[in-house]
């Protein structure tokens, strides 16, 4: 596992940094020690092997001991969304705390599934290692990388750069979020000409469009950047290459359940836009008939929690069926063509219209609603609900606001909210997303 | 003038952030990336002044009176 060579640098090289955020700082051997003794703590809690411990992640040195000890204890550690509501974090502990994994499964990652709930995707510590050697052998992780991570820990996305940095004994740097660029910069000045980061598309838009002037004197640090998550804007590519000439900019094909998969580097003079590249070292992929890209290898997810028929509609003989369309060129290199389910990706976070519309129906006030897709000069994309009220009731923004939040995450609540007075339906009576689409 | 200011920035971001209490005096602690970019975005576009990253600190978004003060200080005299 992942965490034997946390101990492996802990003796070979002790006082190496490993982790650092805002004032703290542990290095390998440090770090060992806390991981063991946490480790025993959870035993002597009574953490079983293969059982599941719910955990709040926070961008933290602390929360990454925990998921460390975690592992070493035998356990599976399942990290929740850092603002998920109170009431939901003790329902899903409920549901998972104490229940026993199969066997080799190291986390259960929270993502969105294709139809309405969020779905716990199962990792193994195979699947961990697997993604660190490909990032690892892709993007060129040594033991002199520094790796800002600003993105929440419990998301793949961020989560899966630990692993190359722990695999190769690098230093990772912990910011939370993008929120305060100041401490992003600050992080990313730490004297290295080998830092690199992981920004979701709507970050790269945040640095392009308020903080080019501070990007700009990094260019000679910065070894790579990688995006992934979200649809990532050719003009916002191109921007980024002529900011970062030496840069090495890495656009990635990855998701929760499919693991690590493709990157392309697209500061390669021809800036291809869609363009994922090719597969890395450990995965496959195919385009099936209908259009859709098929993954294989040991990056792939052991399954979905406690739901062996849902795994099975997108898991069989070995391969992962996706709901992005895609198509391989000439020079086996992937390109995204869209989507094809009804699930909206929100900055690099995925929502299912479904969740958000059955909270909202909730409401008193509600009649009928669809949350659908709408523009976002940012993120891209945001959350916008149509409702249709019931008789006497106002539409109160706030109000509604704050009731879904008090059910679900933040990046799930919609930022615009219209009112109109019939909800377009199908034959069978389901929302007509089609239609709302085609609307935007 | 201030307290006109003040109303029409609030107008503004509760348009574009229902969820934020832009009553708080911790502002800047509910927010997180997209929201401290919207603010900067929607403001810079609305009055027409620069705002980069260096003007997104805590202390100028610390809560709507001192949001306010960012715009007032950035328009021209």
């Amino acid at each position: 596992m992942i965490e034997n060579y946390i101990k492996q640098h802990a003796e070979l090289m002790p006082e190496k940094a490993a982790i650092i955020c805002d004032n703290e700082y542990v290095d390998y051997a440090h770090l060992w020690q806390q991981v063991k003794a946490q480790a025993d703590l959870l035993r002597q809690q009574g953490v079983k092997p293969g059982s599941v411990v719910v955990m709040r992640t926070s961008q933290t040195i602390g929360f990454l001991i925990d998921y460390f000890a975690v592992h070493i204890a035998g356990a599976v550690a399942m990290p929740l969304d850092h603002n998920i509501p109170q009431e939901r974090f003790e329902s899903i502990r409920q549901q998972y705390e104490g229940k026993p994994m199969p066997d080799g499964v190291a986390d259960i990652l929270f993502t969105t599934g294709t139809t309405g709930q969020s779905k716990g995707v199962m990792i193994s510590h195979d699947t961990i290692m697997a993604d660190a050697e490909n990032l690892v052998d892709a993007h060129g992780y040594t033991r002199q990388t520094v790796f800002v991570v600003c993105g929440p820990l419990n998301h793949i996305g961020s989560l899966s750069k630990v692993y190359p940095v722990v695999m190769q004994g690098a230093t990772l740097i912990i910011v939370e979020g993008m929120r305060d660029f100041d401490a992003f910069f600050r992080a990313m000045e730490y004297p290295s000409d080998k830092m690199a980061t992981f920004l979701v598309p709507a970050n790269v838009r945040m640095l392009l469009m308020l903080a080019k002037k501070r990007l700009k004197p990094l260019a000679d640090k910065i070894d790579f950047i990688e995006s992934g998550a979200a649809h990532l804007m050719h003009s916002d590519m191109k921007a980024l290459c002529e900011l970062l000439p030496r840069t090495r900019l890495f656009n990635t094909y990855a998701s929760t359940e499919t693991g690590i998969i493709a990157t392309y580097n697209y500061n390669d003079g021809q800036c291809l836009p869609g363009c994922l590249g090719r597969t890395m070292k450990n995965a496959g992929i195919r385009i099936s008939d209908d259009g859709l890209i098929v993954c294989s290898g040991r990056t792939l997810m052991t399954g979905y929690a406690d739901d062996q028929q849902l795994t099975d509609t997108i898991l069989r003989d070995g391969e992962l069926y996706t709901s992005d369309l895609g198509r391989i060129d000439e020079q086996g290199m992937l390109h995204l063509m869209g989507r094809e389910d009804d699930v909206i990706n929100v900055g690099g976070l995925k929502v299912a219209p479904l969740e958000v519309e059955d909270v909202a129906m909730e409401m008193p006030e509600v009649e009928d609603c669809i949350c659908v897709e709408a523009p976002h000069p940012i993120s891209g994309s945001s959350l916008k609900l149509i409702v249709v009220l019931k008789e006497g009731a106002t539409l109160d923004r706030k109000k509604m606001a704050m009731f879904i939040n008090k059910y679900l995450e933040t990046y799930k609540v919609p930022l615009t909210y219209e009112q109109t007075d019939q909800i377009r339906r199908t034959f069978n009576g389901k929302p007509d997303r089609k239609y709302y689409r085609k609307e935007r | 003038m201030m307290t006109e200011l003040k109303e029409e920035i609030r107008t503004l971001l509760e348009e574009v952030l229902p969820l934020v209490d832009l009553d708080s005096d911790f502002l800047f602690a509910e927010l997180d990336s997209l929201g401290v970019t919207t603010i900067l975005m929607t403001l810079s576009a609305n009055y027409n002044i620069e705002l980069e990253a260096e003007d997104a600190t805590p202390k100028n978004l610390r809560n709507l009176d001192s949001i306010t003060e960012m715009v007032k200080s950035k328009l021209p005299q």
